[in-house]
């Protein structure tokens, strides 16, 4: 019998208020548990979801008709801007780090994360960030500038308003908090694993966590150090940005894609973690091609930071740059394809269960690849030159970021629901939300890719009534609406899985990773001991020995 | 050891978040072009005096982190407090320095070079100060008796030196880009 | 995509061909895998047990990396020679055939040989290989006509090159593509495309100096544009008036539209324009200069008249 190990008590005690005892608000405030975190994480998301997502329909309202009264320019640009920092910055980000911050210390058998005080600090950081962002609205005015705030765009002589002010100050307080809770994160992973979890023993989940961390630590201080600079040209007019006098329009396309690409795979390898968890568990497969998965997660973030000028292309770097540029991104499809491929030789030969959860991630290989390829398209200098800053960018991005990231994360949800509520949510209803969203996706963004191809430049608070460009846009909006009622019926999923769901037990999925190991919410404290990992799937193997005790004894 | 891998992980990004404004430094220098009397305005002979004095800090830390392993709680007080001096001294001598650029005309919003040295000095000023007060705290905190007897690790003393040693070679990074490169 | 009315979008085209036929194989293979895979690997019946535990095959890792990097590899190719045959190095010597400064929310072009200066209407010759510099007055524009090829970013403080050579004659429609500010959306350019006599013909046309007001009503206009602050940000050449933070207007009658094709130029459109700029241009520079209605007629009367 495997020798088990005791896990040691968190660094910071418990402070009297732990999971399971209920205190209402002031439990939430003053929690320091990673699970409760991790779940005020996910809540935070969830709100800026319906924030971006309200804004964003009222968007597609104002463009559903050509030459649209609906939403004054003014107000148009403040949405797109505040829709793409919302989504990218308050929705995702927090998803993936309460993902993150509940999960990491679960699958590696630890108690909490290494620092559970910091973790706190991080959330509650990202929190007043968000907060910042939007009183703005009431200050005088959101930002204006697109969720990538061009320079000179960006400075006092064009926007007079504070609302570039309250981006950047909101930007730099939830971007310390994301480099806060990657150290914590980072920490934990190396220095709390329960005996036998070597490395190359780590659930893929934890895996990408921690190449994703050690991403975000090299990418942020670069938006860090373009914000500072932001604040120094609009606050004490200095000449950074301001090119009137002398400063530079394309230093901080250089800073901000530094960080800006990287960032965008920050928001998509915690997803490819989830996915590599989710695939094995409903395939019955143990995953396929493991090095090759965890390794590519290292060559992407190390391409990451050899691509950032791909956004660029057009700005007249010269042809050797781009050729430059262009061959990275071109090896950056690569590894990504290697898991795309992985991730079908995993369901290759498997018993597959088609819960929501395996449903999203299936339409992920779908729905990501074509992202994947448009992504391509880019990367080939003379093609980006007609379709960059288009709507096929749009398209992109919203394929990356919705087929990519959101399905992943929505995967994860279904995934480790009855682990973080203790309950299973309805199948059928989830069912019908996953294709509502999924149709709903489709219609809004599919047909962006022909208005983009057609002529129709992103960022534009109306259009003339050219041929075509009236019916492309009106199933666009239709099919966000779509998504709109799609996600309306996903609240009510999770409030009444969370309510009235079937008790899910520990492990309702026959799960293979340490987090089914323990109660279904775990306790305040998550494991009191545990038994030395000898492979990949933990919890299986400790299934195995159970089963095998028990026949032995048996005859 | 957990201390020491954060405070490595955290050195490490710091160090990222340094090399982005001194590349826009040379950014600056080079797309913008510096006015070359700015430049020849600052003090390299006064300001290397300074820049020896913050190294030497790092040697005197180093002592004070020697006192404490060997479990003298003076030698780390004394060293310490020396320590806190010759940082201390350090900024007071970029103070003397941005008051006479400033007397000269130099701001940050004055010209591109203003506002390329200003970012960049003040941006090492302000980890400078940051470290100054975490000393200070432990310095405090060994007055107290917290560092009498010594712990595995160096506690939060080796977590701050790996600091405040990351904080001079910043500045040794900043003063050959800033004040040596252009004269060579 | 448009039909390629270039030389420059026409290789731009069959570079994007080539690609969509690899990439939708591609897409097809991940359907026709996930298909397949669901169908014939779905759970039966309420079997509890494991798949067939295959955990990897290099071989296969290989043709997962091989076979697209071939690919790309031929793809990289292919750009670089789509290219240099687009974007091929400017020497210095190289004088631009245009200037096309992008300004919040409007095009100015500049023919340096011709000493013409015109507005958002941008006329071409066909048949020849042009070399366009774009420039900025303000923050980073986007120069696009999807017919005519690659964009260019118009970024302050610099110039970037252009080459065009357009194939055939007629008008092509572009747009900003780089977000602007408020007016982003009604930043957008018209091409007209003309074979050689009749682009020498529009430009001996426009290097002339304005047409001197015709009738009363327009004399009173020409005062009123010269003595209101219109000339403080307007130029019509042969005038006082020589400010280029605005469209030059010289022959501001001779366009067929207004701010960038939002209305077509009349003299009631001029009149709407310049009685309300900010309730039919929200954001532009243009002030509300709160002038009597005769005045605003007069104006409009006389911008009309300038053919």
């Amino acid at each position: 019998m495997a020798k088990s190990i005791k896990i040691p008590d968190p660094i910071a005690p418990f402070p009297g208020l732990g999971a399971s005892t209920n205190q209402g608000l002031l439990q939430w405030i003053s929690a320091v548990d990673h699970k409760l975190i991790g779940i005020m994480y996910l809540m935070l998301s969830l709100v800026f979801l319906l924030a971006g997502g309200v804004i964003a329909l009222l968007m597609r309202v104002q463009l559903a008709l050509p030459v649209n009264h609906f939403l004054s320019p003014e107000t148009y640009n403040q949405f797109f801007t505040m829709h793409g920092t919302t989504m990218i910055f308050f929705m995702a980000m927090p998803a993936v780090f309460g993902f993150s911050v509940y999960f990491v210390p679960l699958m590696i058998g630890a108690n909490d994360m290494a620092f559970p005080r910091l973790n706190a600090f991080g959330f509650w950081l990202t929190f007043f960030g968000g907060l910042l962002l939007y009183f703005s609205f009431l200050a005088g005015g959101a930002p204006d500038a697109g969720w990538f705030n061009y320079a000179p765009l960006n400075g006092k002589n064009y926007s007079i308003g504070p609302g570039i002010d309250y981006y950047a100050m909101g930007l730099l307080v939830s971007g310390i908090g994301s480099v806060v809770t990657s150290v914590n994160l980072i920490v934990t992973i190396l220095h709390y694993r329960v005996k036998g979890m070597a490395l190359n023993k780590l659930p893929l989940f934890v895996w990408m966590v921690l190449v994703n961390s050690f991403l975000l630590l090299a990418a942020f201080p670069s938006l860090n150090a373009a914000l500072a600079m932001l604040l120094l040209d609009r606050q004490l007019n200095a000449h950074f940005f301001n090119t009137a006098n002398g400063g530079s329009a394309l230093l901080w396309q250089h800073l901000f894609w530094i960080f800006g690409h990287p960032e965008v795979y920050i928001l998509i390898l915690p997803p490819f973690g989830i996915l590599s968890e989710v695939f094995q568990v409903y395939s019955r497969k143990a995953i396929f091609g493991y090095p090759f998965v965890a390794a590519s997660s290292v060559a992407i973030a190390l391409l990451a930071f050899g691509v950032w000028a791909h956004h660029m292309f057009a700005a007249g770097l010269g042809n050797t740059v781009n050729d430059f540029f262009s061959a990275s991104s071109m090896l950056i499809g690569i590894p990504t394809g290697v898991k795309v491929f992985n991730w079908l030789a995993t369901m290759y030969g498997g018993k597959i269960r088609f819960t929501t959860s395996m449903l999203f991630a299936i339409a992920f290989l779908v729905e990501f690849t074509i992202g994947g390829l448009s992504g391509i398209a880019f990367s080939i200098v003379p093609i980006d030159w007609q379709l960059t800053d288009t709507y096929y960018v749009v398209a992109h991005i919203h394929y990356v970021f919705i087929g990519g990231t959101i399905f992943g994360l929505l995967s994860g949800l279904f995934y480790w629901f009855p682990k973080m509520t203790g309950r299973l949510t309805d199948e059928r209803l989830g069912k019908w939300f996953f294709w509502l969203f999924v149709i709903g996706f489709n219609a809004t963004f599919l047909v962006q890719h022909v208005l983009g191809m057609k002529g129709m430049p992103r960022r534009v608070y109306t259009y003339p009534d050219l041929p075509g460009y009236g019916l492309l846009n009106f199933i666009s909006t239709a099919g966000a609406f779509l998504m709109g009622i799609s996600v309306l019926l996903l609240l009510y999923v999770i409030r009444t899985g969370a309510r009235r769901g079937r008790p899910a037990g520990t492990d309702p999925w026959d799960g293979y990773t340490l987090e089914w190991a323990t109660g279904s919410p775990p306790k305040g404290k998550n494991f009191e001991d545990l038994p030395v990992v000898s492979g990949r799937r933990a919890f299986w193997d400790m299934k195995q020995r159970e089963k095998n005790k028990n026949t032995q004894y048996g005859e | 050891m957990e201390n020491k891998t954060m405070i490595r992980l955290v050195v490490g990004t710091e160090a990222i978040f340094f090399l982005c404004l001194i590349m826009a430094f040379v950014y600056m220098a080079y797309h913008a072009g510096f006015e070359p009397h700015q430049r020849s305005s600052l003090d390299i002979r006064t300001t290397g005096a300074y820049t020896v004095l913050l190294l030497g800090s790092s040697l005197t830390l180093m002592l004070a982190e020697r006192g404490y392993r060997k479990g003298s709680p003076r030698g780390l007080k004394g060293w310490l407090l020396t320590t806190l001096v010759l940082g201390g001294l350090f900024l007071f001598g970029q103070g003397r320095e941005y008051l006479r650029l400033i007397h000269k005309n130099i701001t940050l919003s004055g010209s591109v070079f203003g506002t390329s040295f200003f970012t960049l000095t003040g941006f090492h000023g302000l980890h400078v100060l940051i470290g100054l007060i975490v000393l200070g705290i432990i310095l405090l905190l060994a007055f107290l008796g917290d560092y009498d007897r010594p712990k595995k690790g160096g506690g939060a003393l080796g977590t701050a030196a790996v600091y405040w040693h990351f904080v001079d070679i910043v500045w040794i990074v900043v003063f050959i880009v800033v004040y040596l490169l252009p004269k060579i | 995509m448009n039909r390629p009315f270039s030389f420059q979008a026409e290789r731009i085209s069959r570079l994007f061909h080539s690609f969509n036929v690899a990439a939708a194989a591609m897409l097809g293979l991940v359907i026709l895998l996930v298909v397949y895979i669901s169908i014939r690997y779905r759970r039966r019946g309420n079997d509890s047990g494991e798949g067939a535990q295959v955990t990897g095959n290099n071989l296969l890792e290989a043709l997962m990396i091989g076979l697209p990097a071939i690919l790309l590899a031929g793809f990289f190719f292919a750009s670089l020679a789509a290219q240099r045959a687009i974007a091929p190095p400017i020497g210095p010597d190289l004088k631009p055939d245009v200037i096309i400064t992008g300004h919040q929310w409007w095009w100015e072009a500049d023919y340096p040989q011709a000493k013409v200066i015109t507005a958002n209407e941008v006329h071409l010759p066909v048949g020849r290989r042009l070399l366009m510099e774009m420039r900025s007055a303000d923050v980073i524009h986007d120069w696009w006509v999807p017919e005519l090829g690659n964009k260019t970013d118009l970024v302050p403080g610099t110039s970037n090159y252009l080459w065009l050579t357009i194939n055939k004659p007629g008008l092509y429609i572009g747009a900003c593509s780089e977000f602007c500010g408020a007016q982003h959306a009604w930043m957008r350019i018209k091409v007209v495309g003309e074979n050689e006599k009749a682009f020498n013909g529009w430009l001996a046309a426009n290097a002339r100096t304005a047409l001197p007001p015709a009738d009363s009503l327009a004399v009173r206009g020409a005062a009123l544009f010269q003595a209101k602050t219109c000339a403080s940000c307007h130029r019509i050449g042969g005038t006082p008036a020589v400010a280029k933070v605005g469209p030059d207007l010289t022959h501001v009658g001779s366009r067929n539209y207004l701010l960038t094709g939002m209305l077509s130029t009349s003299e009631a459109n001029l009149m709407a324009w310049i009685s309300h700029p900010q309730q039919i241009k929200p954001g532009a520079w243009m002030p509300d200069f709160i002038l009597s209605r005769d005045s605003v007629k007069a104006i409009a009367h006389y911008l009309e008249s300038l053919k």
